[in-house]
């Protein structure tokens, strides 16, 4: 479990979140929503240490992470796995260096056993001989996949991910969403999720909070999204003419 | 003069990141090697051209200012030792490496810094500074002398050749004038330099690389601001190092 408490951040003296409060569930698909540059990226990158908070406090269940220096964090660190937006995999490493670099950096397993894990973890993302290609001769999809499996190589108990469906086509993105839900649910991990996609809300959002201007304007689940009375959340819900007509209708 | 002291502060903040104690020695070990091969040997053969035509103008420069029966014909072959020894294997090779090794450092890190690479290491609880530049100034530290001492060579040689074939100088005068009044430390001191200069490009450039902040447009102008602050440097250090050692 991760529990935020009135977290606040600013840059140059803008404030980019104000007095955020949330507790992200074990074992659940937590969402943070909202429009784009309504802080959800920063939200998330101050959660795992990438931005320094000017105030409030991050717990990771009962540990004050946001109060540790960069050597204590590592402990914590080796338990995030981190899908980042533009799957952020290292150019000048093959697929499969890429999935056991954490595992070379932090484990003393045998190159057997590491081989193992990596080809495990690929194939838990079907991802299917594609060991020795590079980033750049992959597909949107597979690179977010390898990210995943990246992500999870060495077993971790929270797993962020930042627009995880972001450039991806409808059928892909549903695909990576319930990969992810999937994987939760198996490893018992504490999973969070930013995006304003919509269907993924509606897939896998078992615990949603919406941001907007920075703010935590509504928290609930898939199910009482569609009957918030938070004008500003509506309005994102039902931004699309579809949306508005099926609303309409009921 | 505020910008000038806070990036000067910021800069050895880093280098105190960088200089970190390892994670893993292994995995520090095979980025090292890779280092050697992508900064260190690949740049032997530009060094190698370059110091090959420069010892081969200096050569026909000097016999061309020195047509005097006054000063004898070997003085061409000392002067294009000692200028190839003093100034071209270690100042002039070092600015030519800012341009190719600083703006690759540079960009590449850069590159990693805007496509998130760089907070992918950090999540991981990885040193990012230490595990991406650290191995590369090692690298550098050490085959940068190598380089230097392969300039020496090739210019002397390219001397030579122009000398003899243009029949500006006989073969016996040049290897005399090479041989003449010859001071090993100064090859000492061109080594001295080098390691100085090395430090100078791998650490400002992996700096401006690693604090780029924004896009492509960003990581070309961190490029630019490798190459020129690393020149300068290099320019400020000969005039120091030059002092100190040969004084």
């Amino acid at each position: 479990m991760i529990t935020v408490k009135n977290l606040s951040k600013s840059f140059n003296g803008k404030k980019v979140l104000d007095d955020i409060s949330v507790t992200f569930e074990t074992g659940k698909t937590n969402l943070i929503i909202g429009m784009s540059g309504s802080g959800k990226t920063v939200l998330l990158k101050s959660i795992v240490g990438l931005h320094e908070i000017d105030s409030g406090e991050i717990w990771f269940e009962d540990t004050l992470f946001s109060e540790l220096n960069f050597t204590d964090r590592k402990e914590i660190r080796t338990e995030i796995g981190m899908l980042f937006q533009g799957s952020a995999l290292f150019d000048s490493k093959t697929v499969e260096q890429n999935v056991r670099f954490p595992l070379d950096m932090f484990t003393n397993k045998t190159p057997k056993e590491k081989n193992e894990r990596v080809n495990f973890c690929l194939n838990r993302v079907n991802i299917v001989k594609a060991n020795k290609l590079f980033p750049a001769e992959l597909s949107g999809g597979m690179k977010k996949r390898v990210a995943i499996a990246r992500a999870i190589a060495l077993n971790p108990k929270y797993l962020f991910c930042d627009e995880p469906n972001s450039g991806l086509d409808p059928i892909t993105a549903i695909l990576i969403d319930a990969l992810i839900k999937e994987l939760t649910e198996e490893y018992s991990m504490t999973t969070i999720v930013n995006t304003h996609d919509m269907n993924s809300v509606m897939e896998i959002g078992e615990k949603i909070i919406f941001i907007s201007n920075g703010v935590k304007c509504w928290e609930g689940n898939k199910d009482e999204i569609l009957h918030s009375d938070c004008s500003t959340l509506n309005d994102f819900v039902f931004a699309n003419s579809l949306a508005k007509k099926l609303k309409a209708a009921k | 003069m505020i910008h000038f002291l806070t990036q000067v502060g910021r800069y050895f903040m880093f280098l105190r990141k960088v200089f970190a104690k390892p994670e893993k020695h292994s995995i520090y070990y095979r980025q090292t090697m890779r280092e050697l091969v992508y900064l260190g040997l690949y740049s032997a053969g530009i060094i190698a051209i370059i110091a090959f035509f420069m010892g081969a103008v200096i050569t026909l420069q000097t016999a061309y200012n020195t047509q005097n029966p006054i000063y004898p014909k070997y003085l061409i072959g000392l002067g294009c030792r000692d200028s190839i020894i003093l100034e071209f294997s270690s100042t002039v090779a070092a600015l030519i490496l800012a341009g190719k090794v600083g703006s690759n450092i540079s960009s590449e890190i850069g590159t990693m810094r805007v496509t998130e690479q760089i907070d992918a290491l950090e999540i991981m609880g990885v040193n990012s500074a230490s595990y991406l530049i650290l191995p590369k100034i090692i690298a550098t530290l050490l085959f940068n002398p190598v380089l230097t001492l392969i300039g020496i060579i090739v210019g002397i040689f390219g001397g030579w050749l122009a000398g003899t074939v243009s029949g500006v100088i006989t073969s016996e005068n040049f290897i005399y004038g090479i041989q003449y009044a010859f001071t090993p430390y100064y090859i000492v001191y061109s080594l001295i330099k080098t390691l100085f200069f090395a430090f100078i490009i791998t650490s400002i450039s992996a700096f401006q690389g690693y604090y780029v902040d924004g896009g492509s447009l960003e990581v070309g102008r961190a490029s630019t601001k490798a190459v020129v602050y690393s020149s300068i440097l290099i320019l400020l250090f000969n005039v120091i190092l030059t002092q100190l050692l040969l004084s």
